[in-house]
């Protein structure tokens, strides 16, 4: 594969793109159905990112990638999954103050477990030697390879996410977010939704932190940051948080343009880039929060269309 | 939601009650509610150990002036909170302006610690004021919900950590003072800027704490806090009341911030590194009122110092109080509201 | 029926609850179910309301117990049991606000209610399908018998949400069934057609409770009234007995409405 049309610099930001959608579609489930609004979306994330890591890294596994990387996965997949389930289980019945303590809360616990246990996640310093699963010889095809393979389960994610909305599970979902009372006395247990719903977005929010860890090849302290919440957070928020294509067009006005088409094609001072970008890339996104939820807290792709929805469903009723 | 004392469930059936001395009953007889009853007792016993015992006369001593400006700002946070039933993430910038405010006017015109504190303080209380009103009295103004409010916030939050840093640059700042004085307590030695801290604390939560329980305007606060319609029909002007609000919680948290960065170094994230305790010390101790948030930060500084010192990692020690605090919210905690009943 | 005994019942014992020391519920003994449809009368304040919550345990009790007894089936503790698991032993309540999940079409609503729990797992794609096809009909007749032209739509009048939330109740084919004002606010028509459904609900052996201010209502359909004042059940007879009771009259009917 010739790949020299292509900068390597635009593999990570293409890469970080379709991360933070995953991510955004993942916490579209949670907030824009559920009402479940997670502050530590970095902790889900981090703990796949981690638990991949160390699996990788600390055991001595009998068989070779690619099968070494899909068990690493899943491990990192089951150990976010269940993080999840106690995550939700700790906020089931606190209200959103609870919701944004907790999920913050073990956000936190994650950043200081990785940090104190050197052993294992070689703390502050980080850790080094993770790689793709298969071997090209080229790094640039490698890294081409894996935003490819990440995009495919990006649009897994979002099949999901588009499915979720079609099942009686999504209707639970949203029955549940809109009126918990309303839906207990139905029948409903509002908490085992919740627990199922959040046992699934954070099981694939850390799928996305081991396909992160690959790309990166390493296990950095750094990269367990606030930012992460914050973009999925603000993408959505900026499309609109109860509709599927509401992550991926936030992300396109947001992650995109910072990432990609500032940093490559806008003729900024050198210099920026190191400091005054990503700065200023963390207060725009927070002040997008900011405005879009006083001015449209909708976002720009508006409500949830339920009707219209309906009636392509049960059009014929 | 806001946490209900006695006080204030009292103040929602009617805001004109008051009662009088003579019916008090119990502890309350002589003027001490069992809260003061309980931290008179604590405080024996915490002198008893710190005369006794090395190891306790550190921990309690270090943890209890070291970790003063984190009661500061827990009770600034919580008078906020119990007032507008807003847990406002972006109250971690009010800490970091106070102590940027500070290193600023050191910096710029050499003026020392104590004289900086104050003006350090007021600014931090203005600037809050201003966020309330330019923000969430606006989007109050606009419906939005609780939930939002929260990652308004939050991203408000976001905003000013970085957008600080255009304005007081990049690198960490540092105060320009003279070492502190240390002064011998129990036979361990403090700073006095650390002293000053836990003085603060002191006279800031009492003066305030009597001043909402003692006055009449604490009487419309306390009115304010349970029932807003209600209290605005019987005269209390809540614009007013909920700016000073606004003004005192940003004064504690521009102290807090001071005192913070006096400690170590003055950057834009000073404020957030130390929200996640204390909105669990608000949380938690807000369960036992305002009180139990002073009650409870101050048993989280010495429990901070203990842990750390037992095991040599600060980091351990905010790892335990985390897991504990997130344990007692999950079984003493915040059932849902009223409104949500069917 | 062949007999009042093979009727679900409810029994309330010692049951108490009071919000910031105010004395709401106050009940000693009190067996609901006992006769097919049974009103409950009180003035404003008298705890009809809070009793029904505490029926159905959406707020915690101060103490005592209640006991739902079905024929031919053990007695299941109440006062023990989640609100979200009463649907499934047949409780269900309507509520008196008018309530609705915001987005949901009616369609939706009316899914909702009837979807048993495997088909709402996240991974059960195809279901939705799968339970329209096993519910259809139930639905349809529902939405039909209370004039619902264009299911695929948002309830939006008040009107329309109040009977969405019966038509969820009915949907739920509960064993006893609790109407917390149910008509207020409905048309003439749609009244009476809440009336003639309760009837029907009752005659196949419902046992229905109803709270209501429509006092015609009351009179109409129910076969005992129970009168409470401040948090105490004063009285339970027939209706006509009630009507004719000067503390009734004096406290909440009025004088002139007898």
């Amino acid at each position: 594969m010739n790949l020299d049309w292509l900068d390597a610099f635009l593999i990570f930001g293409a890469f970080k793109v379709v991360e933070i959608m995953g991510l955004g579609l993942l916490v579209h489930l949670q907030l824009g159905l559920t009402r479940v609004a997670n502050f530590g979306v970095v902790g889900f994330w981090g703990v796949g990112l981690y638990a991949f890591g160390v699996a990788h890294l600390k055991i001595d596994w009998p068989f070779g990638d690619p099968y070494q990387f899909l068990v690493c996965a899943a491990i990192a997949t089951i150990v976010a999954a269940a993080a999840g389930l106690v995550v939700g289980w700790l906020i089931s019945d606190l209200d959103d103050d609870g919701t944004l303590v907790g999920t913050l809360g073990f956000a936190t616990i994650v950043v200081i477990l990785a940090t104190t246990q050197q052993g294992l996640t070689g703390g502050a310093l980080g850790l080094g030697g993770l790689g793709f699963p298969y071997d090209f010889s080229r790094v640039k095809t490698h890294e081409f390879t894996w935003l490819l393979i990440t995009a495919a389960v990006v649009a897994l994610i979002f099949a999901y996410a588009w499915r979720v909305h079609r099942t009686p599970h999504g209707r639970l979902l949203i029955a549940v977010g809109a009126n918990e009372a309303l839906a207990r006395s139905l029948g409903k247990s509002a908490t085992a939704a919740r627990l199922r719903m959040m046992m699934v977005t954070s099981g694939a929010m850390g799928l996305l932190g081991a396909m992160h860890g690959v790309m990166v090849r390493s296990l950095e302290i750094n990269s367990l940051d606030v930012s992460v919440t914050l973009a999925a957070l603000a993408a959505l928020i900026l499309g609109g948080t109860a509709r599927v294509f509401g992550a991926v067009v936030g992300v396109l006005l947001t992650v995109a343009l910072f990432d990609i088409v500032i940093q490559f094609y806008l003729p900024i001072p050198d210099g920026w880039n190191t400091q005054a970008l990503p700065v200023a890339r963390e207060a725009v996104f927070g002040a997008a929060i900011v405005l879009m939820l006083i001015f449209r807290p909708q976002g720009l792709l508006g409500q949830m269309r339920r009707p219209a929805l309906m009636r392509r469903l049960h059009g014929d009723w | 939601m806001s946490f209900v004392t006695s006080q204030t469930s009292e103040a929602s059936t009617n805001p004109e009650t008051v009662v009088p001395p003579g019916e008090r009953k119990g502890w309350s007889k002589f003027g001490l509610s069992p809260g003061w009853a309980i931290s008179v007792v604590v405080g024996v016993v915490v002198v008893v150990l710190a005369t006794l015992f090395d190891f306790w006369a550190t921990t309690f001593v270090v943890g209890a002036t070291e970790n003063a400006p984190l009661v500061l700002a827990a009770f600034g946070f919580a008078l906020l909170y119990r007032l507008t039933g807003l847990l406002n993430v972006a109250y971690a910038e009010t800490i970091t302006l106070g102590a940027y405010f500070a290193v600023w006017m050191n910096n710029s015109w050499g003026l020392g610690f104590y004289v900086v504190l104050l003006p350090a303080g007021l600014l931090a209380g203005v600037l809050s004021v201003v966020t309330y009103l330019v923000i969430f009295r606006f989007a109050k103004g606009r419906r939005v919900g609780n939930l939002e409010m929260i990652v308004i916030s939050f991203g408000l939050s976001i905003f000013l950590q970085h957008a600080l840093q255009f304005v007081f640059g990049y690198r960490r700042r540092a105060f320009d003072i003279p070492p502190p004085n240390t002064i011998e307590v129990f036979g361990v030695g403090v700073s006095s800027f650390r002293l000053l801290a836990l003085a603060s604390v002191a006279a800031l939560t009492t003066i305030v704490y009597q001043f909402i329980q003692r006055t009449s305007f604490g009487l419309q606060i306390r009115a304010l806090a349970s029932n807003e319609g209600l209290a605005q029909a019987s005269g209390v002007r809540p614009l007013r009341v909920t700016i000073l609000i606004w003004f005192v919680a940003g004064l504690c948290g521009g102290l807090a911030g001071v005192f913070y960065g006096a400690g170590a170094s003055v950057e834009s994230f000073l404020g957030i590194d130390e929200l996640l305790l204390i909105l669990l010390v608000v949380l938690v101790g807000g369960i036992w009122g305002l009180l139990g948030v002073v009650v409870v930060g101050m048993a989280t500084g010495v429990a901070l110092t203990g842990i750390t010192l037992e095991y040599g990692n600060s980091l351990y020690a905010e790892l335990v109080l985390v897991v504990a605090f997130l344990g007692v919210l999950k079984f003493r905690g915040r059932r849902l509201t009223d409104g949500s009943k069917v | 029926m062949t007999g009042e005994d093979l009727r679900p019942q409810i029994l309330v014992r010692d049951v108490s609850k009071s919000f910031s020391g105010r004395v709401v519920v106050d009940v000693d003994e009190l067996v609901l179910g006992d006769v097919p449809v049974e009103g409950l009368l009180g003035p404003n304040g008298a705890g009809k309301t809070t009793l029904m919550r505490l029926i159905m345990h959406s707020i915690p009790l101060d103490g005592g117990t209640v006991t739902l007894s079905r024929p031919g089936q053990r007695d299941v503790l109440l006062s023990a049991t989640r609100t979200s698991q009463m649907a499934g032993l047949g409780v269900v309540k309507s509520t008196q606000v008018i309530t609705d999940f915001e987005h949901l079409t009616i369609l939706d609503s009316a899914l909702l209610a009837v979807t048993e729990a495997r088909y709402e797992r996240p991974f059960a794609a195809a279901a939705d399908r799968t339970v329209r096809k096993r519910h259809e009909e139930e639905i349809r007749h529902w939405l039909d018998y209370f004039g619902f032209d264009d299911p695929l739509a948002v309830a939006l009048s008040g009107g329309d949400k109040k009977l969405l939330d019966i038509v969820r109740c009915l949907l739920l084919e509960p064993a006893v069934l609790l109407l917390d004002e149910p008509t207020a606010g409905l048309s003439e028509d749609h009244t009476e057609r809440v009336k003639a459904a309760v009837r029907q609900l009752a005659s196949r052996g419902t046992s229905v409770v109803i709270v209501e201010h429509d006092l015609d209502v009351i009179w109409d359909l129910c076969d005992e009234v129970i009168f409470m004042a401040e948090g105490k059940v004063l009285l339970k007879d027939k209706p006509a007995t009630i009507r004719a009771n000067p503390t009734v009259v004096e406290s909440y009917l009025g004088a002139g409405s007898a």
